[in-house]
C-alpha cells in the first residue's frame, strides 16, 4: 500500500550494503549464554 | 494547550519521584525504630513496585501519546482525574502498609489479611488506571479518524499494545480484590478461596511484569536510535514483537505456581510452554537493538568488526543508563527461563534467588531505562537542558546504582541456589541487605540532588 512512498526502498537498499556480522555474532552469544546458564543449574538440579 | 499538558506530565514524573526517594528514605531510616521487618519489606514492594512503577508508565506513555498524537483538553481533564484517583488510592493502601495494618508484602497472598481500606486503596489506583488507558484508546481513535488511512505513529501504538495488556491483565486482579477480598476483609464472607485469590493474582501479575519492561521497549525501540543519532532497524520488527509480547503475556501466570498443588500439572505445562514464547520476541529485540546500533557506527565509517561498539555515546547518560538496563536484562532473562522450567523451578522457588532474578528484570532492566527516560523526558517537558554537570551526576547515579544492584542481585542469585529462603527476616542476606540499604539511601540523594538541581541549570 505504502510503495508509492519512494523512501521504504530507499533504507532497503541502503541496509543490505551494511554488514551485521558484529549483530550476529552479538546474538548468537545471548544464545549460548541462557543455554549455557540454564544447563548450569540444570546440572545442580540433577546433583540434587 | 501544550503547556498544561507540560505541567501535567512533569508532575506526575516528578510526583513519582518525590514518593520514591521519602518512600525508600522513610523505609530505611524507620527500620531501627522497631517496625516489623513485613511492614517495610511491604512498603518496598508496593510503593516499588505497584506505585512507581504505574504512575512512571502512565505519566511517560501521556507524554508519548501527547507528542505522538496530540492531548484535547477535555482528555488532559480526565487525565488529572486519572491522576488524583490513583493518588488517592496510593495513599490510603500506604497508610495502612505504614501503620502495619495491611504487612500483606505486595502479592496479597490470601490467608493473610490487611484492612479493608488497602483494598479499596488498590482498587482505586486499577479505577484510576483505567481513565488513563481509555485516554489513551480515545487519542489514538482521534488521531486515526483524522488521519485515515495512515499508519498510527509507533510510540502511539505500542503505548496502546501495552494499555490493552494492562486492561485485560487488571481485570484478574479487580476481580480478585472486589469478589474475594473485600468481601472477606469486611467480614461479609468467612473464607477466601486462596488458590482462586492467587490464580487470579498472577493472572495480573506476570502481565503486570511485562507492564513495567514495555515501555523499557518502547526506549530502546524508537528513543535510543535518536539519542545515538541512528534509526530504528525495522518499524514492522518492532510492532511484530509488541504483539507477540501481548499474546504471550497473559495466560503465563501458572509459571509463578508452578509449586502449587491444585493446579493441574497439564495445564502449567501448556503455561510453560507459552512462557517460553517469549524468547522469540525478546530476541528480536536484541537482534534490532545491536542491528541498530552497528547499522549507525557503520553510516559513521566504523569498519572493525566490533568498531561500532566501541563509538557509542558511552557518556550520554541518556544513552548509558537503558544500555546497562539491556545488559542486565541478558542474565535477567536468562534466570527468567531457568524459572519457568516446571521442575527446576523447584530448585529456586521461594529462595531469595527470585529476589536477585526480579532486581535484575525489574530494578535495573527497567528501572535504569525509566532512569534514562527521566534524564530525556524531564529537559523535554519542562524546556530545561540536561547540562553536562547533570548529565555526569547522572552518570554517577546510574553507576552507583548499577554496582549496588549487582552486588545485591548476584549475592542473591548464588545464596538462592543453596536455598536461602527469600521473604524472611531471619536469614544471613550474604551482604545483600547492607548493600541494599547502602545503595536506595544513595539513590535517594543522588535523585534529589539531581532534581533539586535541574531547576537552576
Ligand atoms: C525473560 C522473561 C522472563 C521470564 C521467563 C520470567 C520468569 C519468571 C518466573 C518463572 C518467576 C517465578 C519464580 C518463582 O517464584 O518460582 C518470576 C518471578 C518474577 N519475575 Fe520474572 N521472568 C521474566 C522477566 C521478568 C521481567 C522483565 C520482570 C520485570 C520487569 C520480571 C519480574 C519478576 C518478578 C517481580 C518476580 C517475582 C514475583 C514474586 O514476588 O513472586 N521478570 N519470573
Ligand atoms: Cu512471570
Amino acid at each position: 500500500m505504502k510503495n508509492k512512498n519512494p523512501k521504504p526502498q530507499h533504507t532497503k537498499s541502503n541496509e543490505s550494503t551494511i554488514h551485521f556480522k558484529g549483530t550476529f555474532i552479538a546474538v548468537m552469544l545471548l544464545g549460548v549464554i541462557m543455554v549455557a546458564s540454564w544447563f548450569g543449574v540444570y546440572a545442580l538440579f540433577l546433583s540434587r | 494547550m501544550a503547556f498544561m499538558y507540560v505541567t501535567f506530565t512533569s508532575l506526575l514524573v516528578g510526583g513519582l519521584m518525590g514518593l520514591l526517594q521519602t518512600f525508600v528514605r522513610s523505609g530505611k531510616y524507620t527500620l531501627p525504630f522497631g517496625i516489623d521487618y513485613y511492614t517495610i519489606l511491604t512498603v518496598h514492594g508496593v510503593i516499588l513496585g505497584l506505585v512507581m512503577t504505574t504512575f512512571f508508565i502512565i505519566g511517560f506513555q501521556f507524554s508519548l501519546m501527547g507528542k505522538t498524537v496530540g492531548l484535547t483538553d477535555k482528555q488532559r481533564k480526565a487525565a488529572w482525574w486519572s491522576f488524583w484517583i490513583m493518588l488517592a488510592g496510593t495513599i490510603m493502601a500506604s497508610v495502612m502498609v505504614l501503620t502495619g495494618q495491611a504487612s500483606v508484602l505486595y502479592t496479597f497472598y490470601a490467608p493473610l489479611r490487611a484492612h479493608p481500606v488497602f483494598y479499596f486503596g488498590l482498587a482505586l489506583v486499577i479505577i484510576g488506571s483505567w481513565i488513563a488507558v481509555f485516554i489513551n484508546f480515545r487519542q489514538l481513535y482521534l488521531w486515526r479518524k483524522a488521519n485515515k488511512g495512515q499508519k498510527s505513529p509507533l510510540l502511539a501504538y505500542m503505548v496502546t499494545i501495552n494499555m490493552i495488556m494492562w486492561v485485560i491483565a487488571s481485570l484478574g486482579v479487580a476481580v480478585s480484590v472486589l469478589v474475594l477480598f473485600i468481601p472477606w476483609s469486611l467480614g461479609y464472607t468467612a473464607t477466601i478461596n486462596v488458590l482462586l485469590s492467587r490464580t487470579l493474582f498472577w493472572y495480573f501479575g506476570h502481565p503486570l511484569v511485562y507492564f513495567w519492561l514495555l515501555p523499557a521497549y518502547m526506549a530502546w525501540y524508537a528513543i535510543i536510535p535518536k539519542i545515538i543519532g541512528g534509526k530504528i532497524l525495522s518499524d514492522s520488527l518492532a510492532r511484530l514483537a509488541f504483539i507477540l509480547l501481548l499474546l504471550f503475556s497473559i495466560p503465563v501466570g501458572f509459571h509463578h505456581q508452578l509449586t502449587e498443588p491444585g493446579i493441574d500439572a497439564t495445564w502449567k505445562f501448556i503455561q510453560v510452554v507459552l512462557t517460553f514464547m517469549v524468547v522469540i520476541p525478546t530476541l528480536m529485540t536484541a537482534f534490532s537493538i545491536f542491528a541498530t546500533f552497528e547499522a549507525t557506527g557503520r553510516k559513521k565509517g566504523y569498519t572493525t568488526l566490533f568498531g561500532w561498539f566501541r563509538k557509542l555515546p558511552w557518556k550520554d547518560v541518556r544513552f548509558l543508563a537503558p544500555f546497562i538496563g539491556m545488559v542486565a536484562f541478558i542474565p535477567g532473562g536468562a534466570g527468567g527461563i531457568i524459572n519457568a522450567s516446571h521442575q527446576m523451578n523447584a530448585l529456586i522457588h521461594n529462595t531469595i534467588w527470585v529476589t536477585g532474578h526480579f532486581h535484575l528484570t525489574a530494578a535495573m532492566t527497567s528501572v535504569l531505562t525509566f532512569f534514562g527516560i527521566t534524564y530525556w523526558l524531564v529537559p523535554h517537558l519542562t524546556g530545561r537542558r540536561l547540562t553536562p554537570r547533570l548529565n555526569k551526576l547522572g552518570i554517577i547515579q546510574s553507576l552507583t546504582w548499577t554496582v549496588g544492584m549487582l552486588i545485591m542481585s548476584t549475592a542473591m542469585h548464588i545464596q538462592g541456589l543453596l536455598g536461602g529462603p527469600r521473604r524472611s527476616n531471619f536469614s544471613e542476606y550474604a551482604g545483600g541487605a547492607q548493600v541494599d540499604t547502602w545503595i536506595s539511601y544513595q539513590m535517594a540523594q543522588e535523585s534529589a540532588d539531581r532534581f533539586s538541581s535541574l531547576p537552576s541549570s
